[in-house]
């Protein structure tokens, strides 16, 4: 669906976008991750066919973004970061314009309207200016015009920014539903919301892509091995040097926190420690208060490679 | 053309809903309100040799206020608005093309222009209802007045719509604009006073008060015509490459 091949843009010189190439199949959701001026947003512009690339090449559905825009825009929706819409207009005017400078035939226009209006639910607020609209509704108003000639792609930019927390698991369950049937490019800060809907990650740093595969395989292959959390209660230096010499433990992390010593334990990705530490607890008559898998989620894997090395390490523990 | 028809009629419906429209239509019929009257109190004065269309509108400085303000008011927020609230984004990431918008944008002001206008005939036709004079109105200066009228809006539409395409500021826009038509206004009168011929010659040239003298004789000539027309569509192409250029900005 999307085919990126070296792709570059420079403003004033300084690369924002730096020789970066990744595929998308069509019917993949795909995380787009990275902070703040990493080149998201340029990437997104130039694969919605509003900024030019300085070099390289884009294909959105076989079509080239820079000969071939029209094509390419008709085939694409695209919700820019803060959801600019005509706040004097009221929100069935706009989606009816929205919808006619799409392409969307006459005769299909009315129902197009109403099924975006439904699935963003905006069913009763078809009569309201949008400029009157809470943040929520707006972000609402312009996913529905994303959608509203139901395009092959959608791109989006923080769909679910300002949105509270129902409105937020209501645009995670939107976009759910459209996954089956649509190609989508999701950017987001919210990294637990993209571990849930995405079937695969691009984080993007400086300009580069500097990790692309499925959330799980991500945080197997660079957030280390499997880590076990234990609350153990004991004399501390007995604690540690057990702890270190079960078999397969990597590396073991103490915190005291009278009388309790805070363990993190950690070893080879396919080995589960916690009988091994439980059955030493029992052994040894220490007490024991918890004891759980504590591996590292997708925004300690993002800290890390967004940070430098290390950086996730030395986040306080979740 | 449907595509054009649905930017335009966006772009309608944007002046008529902000309060913008209005306050540009009452002022602009009180200051052609205001030249009426001058009219009339000159012609209550005795029969005049002057035409009327002239006094109406070719020389009257309540005209030009007018012309030189409305533009500028019309259209400042044609882009500076869309590019300040980050609407131009999915505008341009609609399958329209950039010409088609530029079009839209600016048939919708010469609309507005028109509009603006239209009340201005019920003048002459009072005039040659009431007027105790056989006529007073010769009908044929009133087309070529208005079809001057007509053109010199047009043009400066133009330049406030590529003023409006360089910035995101309307003040910012309305203001370059206001300037741009201010001097294009003052350098209609270097034939008055410029001695080289041929800067005489270009001054006439380009010069809108004197065409508007003419038109409101009722000579249309072909030379303003053409500079009026071939200036509006400059105007236009020089905006497109405006809107054109974020693709290759850096």
């Amino acid at each position: 669906m999307i085919s990126v091949s070296h792709l570059t843009k420079r403003y004033r010189g300084v690369a924002a976008v730096d020789d970066v190439s990744f595929e998308v199949e069509r019917g993949e959701v795909v995380g787009f991750l990275g902070p703040n001026g990493a080149g998201k947003t340029t990437t997104m512009r130039i694969l919605a066919g509003y900024v030019a690339a300085t070099g390289g090449r884009v294909l959105v559905a076989g079509y080239d973004v820079v000969t071939q825009s029209l094509d390419v825009r008709r085939r694409i929706g695209y919700l820019p970061e803060t959801a600019p819409l005509y706040s004097e207009m009221r929100v069935d005017e706009y989606l009816r314009y929205r919808a006619r400078i799409k392409r969307v035939p006459a005769r299909r226009l009315r129902s197009a309207v109403a099924g975006v209006k439904e699935r963003c639910g905006l069913h009763q607020m078809g009569r309201e200016v949008i400029g009157r609209l809470s943040r929520g509704f707006r972000q609402r108003v312009g996913l529905a015009d994303a959608l509203v000639h139901d395009p092959d792609l959608l791109i989006l930019d923080e769909p679910t920014l300002g949105l509270d927390p129902n409105q937020n698991r209501q645009v995670r369950n939107l976009i759910g539903e459209l996954a089956p049937h649509h190609t989508i490019l999701l950017c987001s800060h919210f990294l637990s919301e993209v571990e849930k809907t995405c079937d695969r990650v691009l984080i993007i740093q400086q300009g580069r892509i500097v990790a692309s595969d499925t959330p799980d395989r991500l945080k197997e292959t660079l957030g280390g091995g499997n880590r076990v959390r234990a609350h153990i209660k004991g004399p501390a230096a007995d604690v540690e040097k057990k702890l270190n010499v079960l078999p397969h433990v990597q590396r073991v992390d103490i915190r005291r926190n009278e009388p309790w010593n805070e363990c993190l334990i950690e070893s080879a990705r396919e080995v589960d420690l916690r009988p091994n530490v439980f059955e030493l607890v029992v052994r040894n008559g220490w007490g024991l208060r918890e004891l759980s898998l504590a591996n590292r989620s997708l925004e300690d894997v993002y800290l890390g490679l967004t940070l430098g090395d290390g950086a996730a390490d030395r986040r306080p523990e979740s | 053309m449907r595509m054009l028809l649905t930017l335009w009629r966006r772009e309608m419906s944007a002046y008529f809903l902000s309060p913008i429209a209005y306050v540009v239509l009452v002022f602009f019929l009180i200051v052609m309100g205001l030249s009426f009257w001058t009219l009339i109190t000159l012609l209550v004065q005795g029969p005049s040799s002057s035409g009327v269309m002239r006094v109406l509108l070719g020389e009257s400085l309540f005209f030009w206020l007018a012309l030189l303000l409305v533009a500028p008011v019309l259209t400042m927020r044609l882009f500076a608005e869309e590019k300040k609230t980050g609407t131009i984004e999915t505008l341009l990431t609609a399958p329209v093309s950039d010409v088609k918008i530029v079009w839209a944008k600016y048939l919708a002001a010469l609309a507005f222009y028109i509009i603006l206008w239209a009340p201005t005939t019920v003048y002459a036709v009072l005039l040659a209802r009431f007027s105790p004079e056989t006529a007073p109105i010769d009908w044929g200066s009133m087309t070529a007045t208005y079809i001057g009228v007509g053109l010199v809006g047009a043009f400066y539409i133009s330049v406030g719509l590529f003023t409006s395409a360089i910035t995101r500021n309307q003040m910012v826009a309305a203001m370059v604009c206001f300037s741009v038509l201010c001097a294009m206004f003052f350098a209609g009168f270097i034939p008055y006073f410029a001695r080289t011929p041929w800067i005489q010659e270009a001054g006439r040239y380009v010069s809108s008060v004197m065409h508007m003298m003419e038109f409101s004789r009722g000579v249309v000539d072909t030379r303003p015509l053409v500079f009026y027309l071939t200036g509006t569509l400059l105007m236009l192409f020089c905006t497109v490459k405006v809107i054109e250029s974020r693709y290759w900005k850096a």
